[in-house]
């Protein structure tokens, strides 16, 4: 396969996840890598490279998406990127993960760039909303949304694609050997960064033990992610009803607590 | 709960409005954010009961065209909880516009952080580390099975919850928000969310220690020798100082240079 035609796949497939996720389906559902990157393999042929490349990149990405409002690294054009030049140059799957966080850092500028960018339309769409016209309104913003807006990510994409891969790997042979070394010891320290949001995010001092639990259910006692998440969503339920329970009881004693005051009141 | 009957209109109009609630995100910009969307999915709701009241159907319009921004499963709670209340100023008068500006802007923290808190970060992290365990074997359903438990989810929970928010109205955030469950269930979430993350980092995360000291005629593998103290303590305490760098504020942006210059310099110094 030609660099020109990955080029154009890997710029469709950016497009259409593109308009599906956010604007169409779902909210970071079909945009994530575990999705893009199967499909992507195979278009390109490699399937099975896609589906492994896929899950690597979930876990990078996992925590590092839409913190916020902000996001730091753009998971759809880092996925393109690392699997198109992964499968196209025959690379180890980790040099294509060691280039797919600086592309995605890189993307997630120029997407909030075009995002505050289009804020300048905002009273236009205003005017249109309350024209009275509402399929107009419908309309219009279908067609900015599947249309416009994903030119200038698409843009940056097919050229990234068609020049870049090459270049890079040029560049990338011609480094010494270290170079390699650390990128590949860069790749696996970064997915912590990802799963150090996420942990800060839902982490409170009550119940943070239970990472540990986790992190020794695999480490330790080697299980897999599906039998953890059944001993961990028993955990959760009986902790819900036992807290319920609880907060009733609170609840019920409270009640009763002040009719015993306006009993003594009577007495008194 | 009570079952409702609908009527031969309401079916139709939330029919649409619940495909519509797909589009929360048409047209995202940082000054509304979602209020196209809303607007969008609002449409069938106003076209419904304004009629051809054409100054009103402007003055609703343009209630629903400021600032919105929730997850966007609650997205369409509070899209039917607008229809209920749209459909009351019309027909009772008992709720003025500004009251329906107001219920929408008070709904959307709470209901952002909830659902946040059970889809994006409970939810979706079981399913990804499903997918992730299947895939990383190679085995292509993980793809399907994390687009049926996080994808499709999404959209069963807009069908759900906009019914529910047209029938059970205003005081449905209140009960749960008075009965004081909303704290207990974040916490349960987040000790799934939490053990999850937790073996998820112990599968992928590593510090790959390739370090071995020369003393006399016996060399010694740092990395055996710290691995000997727990499994994967580096990996661990990384994950710890990450943490505690983005608690100070640190931008992930600064992590990842960060990390890049460590594994460079490790690597140039035989660490890596």
């Amino acid at each position: 396969m030609s660099i020109m035609t990955a080029a154009v796949i890997g710029t469709i497939v950016y497009w259409v996840i593109y308009v599906l996720d956010p604007y169409i389906f779902s909210w970071q559902c079909i945009n994530r890598p575990i999705v893009i990157a199967p499909a992507l393999g195979l278009l390109l042929g490699d399937f099975q490279t896609g589906i492994i490349m896929g899950a690597a990149l979930e876990s990078i990405f996992m925590g590092i998406s839409a913190i916020g409002g902000q996001i730091p690294a753009d998971a759809l054009s880092a996925t393109v990127v690392s699997v198109s030049y992964t499968i196209l140059t025959g690379a180890d799957a980790e040099t294509g993960l060691a280039i797919a966080l600086p592309i995605g850092t890189v993307m997630a500028s120029v997407n909030s760039m075009f995002m505050s960018l289009w804020s300048a339309i905002a009273p236009y769409w205003e005017k249109l909303a309350v024209s009275g016209k509402p399929n107009k309104f419908l309309a219009y913003n279908l067609i900015f949304s599947c249309v416009i807006a994903p030119i200038p990510g698409a843009l940056v994409m097919f050229f990234g694609l068609a020049f870049g891969v090459t270049g890079l790997n040029n560049a990338l042979a011609a480094l010494p050997p270290f170079v390699m070394a650390g990128l590949g010891a860069a790749s696996s320290m970064m997915i912590a960064i990802g799963f150090a949001i996420l942990t800060s995010m839902i982490w409170s001092k009550e119940v943070g033990c239970f990472f540990f639990v986790g992190y020794v259910m695999v480490k330790i006692l080697g299980m897999d992610s599906l039998s953890i998440a059944i001993i961990g969503a028993a955990i959760a339920i009986t902790m819900f009803f036992r807290e319920k329970s609880m907060i009733d009881m609170k609840k019920e004693l409270m009640a009763a607590g002040v009719q015993q005051d306006e009993g003594e009141e009577d007495f008194f | 709960m009570e079952k409702r009957q609908y009527t031969q209109e309401e079916k139709k109009v939330l029919k649409s409005m619940f495909i519509r609630s797909h589009l929360t995100f048409l047209s995202f910009n940082m000054t509304k954010m979602e209020a196209n969307g809303f607007t969008i999915t609002m449409q069938p709701a106003i076209e419904s009961i304004y009629g051809d009241d054409e100054e009103a159907k402007k003055e609703a319009y343009a209630r629903h065209q400021n600032f919105f921004n929730t997850h966007a499963v609650p997205f369409a709670f509070i899209a039917g909880l607008a229809y209920a209340m749209e459909k009351e100023h019309k027909e009772k008068g008992s709720i003025d516009g500004q009251m329906i500006e107001s219920i929408k802007a008070a709904l959307m923290g709470p209901t952002a952080g909830m659902f946040d808190s059970m889809f994006f970060n409970c939810l979706r992290i079981i399913a990804a580390g499903i997918a992730i365990g299947l895939c990383s074997q190679g085995n292509f359903l993980g793809v399907p099975i994390f687009i049926l438990l996080y994808g499709i989810t999404q959209s069963i929970g807009k069908y759900i919850f906009l019914r529910l928010g047209y029938t059970y109205g205003t005081s449905f955030i209140d009960q749960i928000f008075s009965s004081g469950l909303m704290a207990t269930l974040t916490k349960s979430a987040s000790v799934l969310g939490l053990m999850m993350v937790g073996a998820m980092t112990a599968t992928t995360v590593n510090v790959p220690l390739n370090w071995t000291i020369n003393v006399g005629q016996t060399s010694v593998v740092v990395g055996d020798v710290v691995n000997s103290i727990f499994p994967g303590i580096l990996s661990i305490g990384l994950l710890f100082l990450l943490m505690s760098l983005i608690k100070k504020g640190k931008r992930p942006v600064w992590l990842i240079a960060g990390i890049f210059a460590v594994a460079m310099l490790g690597a140039l110094a035989g660490i890596f």
